[in-house]
């Protein structure tokens, strides 16, 4: 893979440039301990050693509220609706890449969801190696510490002002290159990517799962009848804030509005969540999912069970937003599994 | 060429063209599709049908499939806000449909074989499609054993239609309800108490099940308890299926999606997950 080195003065130039032909997105400090990924202005600071950003990415493929057909209530007629703005999030940890990974593979399985599809593909993805790690992270111990693919580059702060990029699609090579000739990467600034890495894995892997991810599937497979589940679920508010900021969650509901003539009108889809008391309810008022216990289970199994058994990774990419967001403290990946394991560890 | 761009979630339009009083709060629905193809469905499977402006939601298909018919039939239970919107159309008003989607009984494992058909409530609906495909190829099946469950007599379905079936010949009717008034003469009971009187032979007899979701449990393990294999039984599964493609995540039984797995689901398949029945 080829890998060029960046110098920090390249960058407003580089930036300026893209800015014209994408909305550009970078990260930057909202207030102490929130970071997230906001429109880039020239003025801009830019929060290299951000921890995480508090909004994942999924809200840029799948947008919070999305059109997806206008209809006409007369005619019957309807119409596709996409949109697909074209975009560069600069500065995606591997983890969120990972997510973004998980959301390609699921989304674009069986019927392709063409809103997503074209979304993504007008998507550019720069990934950034952390400096910092979250508190309530535990990525380095879920198999998300790296990402293969799925970025188009990948940045590595090697120094106070340079980085390492590597190129993981054509098109990240012809953005890097719109800042003038390019400088492959000295064997010295690869030996510095690579240790840059070796540190953050070092800090990241502090706290974590106790036990090989990939035996996740297995252990839940035994904890159906867990006293875990209501041990955490009584508490559970049903507020669904862990299905919002997580970067994997993506079920959402399909709701449609007309317009002050009753003529023409838009259906969109919305996210929902699988906490939320009424997601599994159907006419009649039948609940599939009626106790806490129930959906709070039905997550951790999804991110746990579901996924992997469908993609060979877990549904959860430890990237720790949940544990922050979570008013009553119980959504907590980490937590739940390691409680999982030791409730078992007799028949390890 | 037809360079519109796809979208899964595009409803193509069709027509009402009859309404049948089927209850105080069902009706049976024909549609014809505008584009004036065959649905081109197979028994078991739903579609999804948008009235604009209130919503979409899935309905089984009542109707065998029509190879050369562009109509089909579904019916509703007038219960939501779209069933509401439904029930208020009249006949020449159109409506948006997706699908049909999911799978299907497998009708050819059923050949030459005795086939159990168990309709618990609105379970017939769904169960008509596969009773009337399989009634064209009669001869091709064993016997045809026809168990209606409902809740009140005033709740019954399809009431000369079932009668026209038990007269034909072609199906033994066996019918139940649970709470008897005054006008009924029949079984009492829930539609377990009909199985002993079926005689079936278990090792040549396949069962097609649908029903409300308190229903499974107990005629399944009926079925088994007379000796009828696990990948004999046969079972749809309602749930909140939404956008019929698998992405959405309403419809999950356990890792299953209701609306491509299902919603006719072999329950050896099923079995293990404790969400299912």
């Amino acid at each position: 893979m080829t890998t060029y080195t960046v110098y920090k003065e390249q960058l407003p130039l580089l930036f300026e440039k893209w800015s014209e032909q994408y909305a550009l997105y970078v990260p930057a400090k909202l207030r102490e301990g929130f970071y997230d990924l906001v429109p880039w202005k020239k003025e801009i600071e830019i929060a290299w050693d951000f921890d995480v950003a508090y909004n994942s990415p999924k809200r840029f493929l799948l947008p919070p509220r999305e059109t997806l057909i206008t209809f006409n209530r007369k005619t019957c007629e309807a119409a596709p609706v996409f949109e697909a703005p074209a975009q560069i999030l600069f500065g995606v940890h591997p983890y969120d890449v990972k997510a973004v990974n998980q959301l390609d593979q699921l989304l674009e399985s069986g019927a392709p969801d063409q809103n997503y599809v074209r979304r993504r593909a007008a998507t550019v993805i720069m990934a950034y190696e952390p400096l910092t790690v979250s508190p309530s992270a535990f990525w380095a111990t879920v198999g998300a510490a790296t990402a293969s693919h799925g970025y188009d580059l990948y940045w590595t702060k090697i120094g106070p002002a340079s980085f390492t990029v590597e190129v993981g699609s054509a098109r990240g090579e012809e953005l890097l290159a719109m800042g003038g000739p390019l400088l492959p990467s000295t064997a010295g600034d690869k030996e510095g990517a690579r240790r840059a890495k070796a540190r953050i894995l070092f800090k990241a892997r502090r706290s974590g799962l106790r036990y090989n991810w990939e035996e996740t599937p297995r252990l839940l497979a035994k904890c159906w009848d867990s006293p875990l589940w209501r041990r955490y679920s009584q508490m559970c508010l049903a507020c669904g804030s862990c299905n919002l900021v997580c970067p994997t969650c993506y079920c959402f509901d399909i709701r449609e509005e007309s317009d002050d003539h009753l003529e023409q009108g838009i259906r969109y889809r919305e996210w929902d969540g699988c906490m939320l008391e009424s997601f599994a309810k159907v006419a009649g008022n039948h609940n599939f999912r009626p106790k806490a216990q129930d959906r709070y289970r039905h997550r951790y199994f999804r991110k746990g069970k579901y996924i992997y058994d469908k993609i060979g990774e877990l549904g959860c990419v430890g990237c720790g937003r949940c544990v922050r967001a979570c008013t009553a403290g119980i959504a907590n990946p980490l937590k739940v599994f390691n409680e999982l394991w030791e409730e078992t560890a007799h028949e390890h | 060429m037809n360079t519109k761009p796809f979208s899964p979630y595009v409803p193509r339009p069709v027509t009402l063209v009859e309404k049948t009083k089927l209850s105080d709060f069902v009706t049976r629905f024909t549609f014809e599709q505008d584009n004036g193809k065959p649905l081109a469905h197979k028994p078991g499977q739903f579609v999804n049908l948008s009235v604009y402006g209130i919503g979409e939601a899935p309905f089984s298909i009542s109707s065998p499939p029509r190879r050369t018919h562009n109509t089909f039939e579904i019916a509703v239970r007038r219960i939501g806000a779209v069933t509401g919107a439904l029930h208020a159309l009249e006949p020449g008003a159109k409506v948006g449909l997706r699908g049909p989607y999911g799978s299907s009984f497998p009708v050819m494992k059923f050949v030459g074989k005795d086939v159990l058909i168990v309709a618990g409530g609105l379970g017939y609906i769904p169960l008509r499609s596969l009773l009337f495909y399989q009634l064209r190829h009669r001869d091709e099946f064993g016997r045809m054993v026809l168990l209606v469950g409902t809740r009140e007599p005033k709740e019954r379905i399809f009431v000369d239609e079932i009668a026209d079936l038990a007269k034909s010949g072609d199906v033994e009717v066996l019918e139940t309800v649970d709470m008897p008034d005054e006008t009924w003469k029949g079984n009492v009971g829930v539609i377990t108490t009909l199985l002993p009187k079926a005689e079936l032979d278990p090792a040549n007899t396949y069962v097609a099940m649908v029903g409300p979701p308190i229903m499974y449990r107990f005629v399944i393990a009926e079925c088994r308890k007379k000796g009828i294999a696990s990948d004999q039984i046969f079972v749809s599964l309602e749930r909140k299926m939404k956008c019929g493609l698998g992405k959405c995540g309403h419809c999950q039984i356990n890792e299953l999606n209701a609306c491509i797995d299902g919603p006719v689901f072999c329950y050896t398949d099923i079995e293990a997950y404790q969400e299912a029945i």
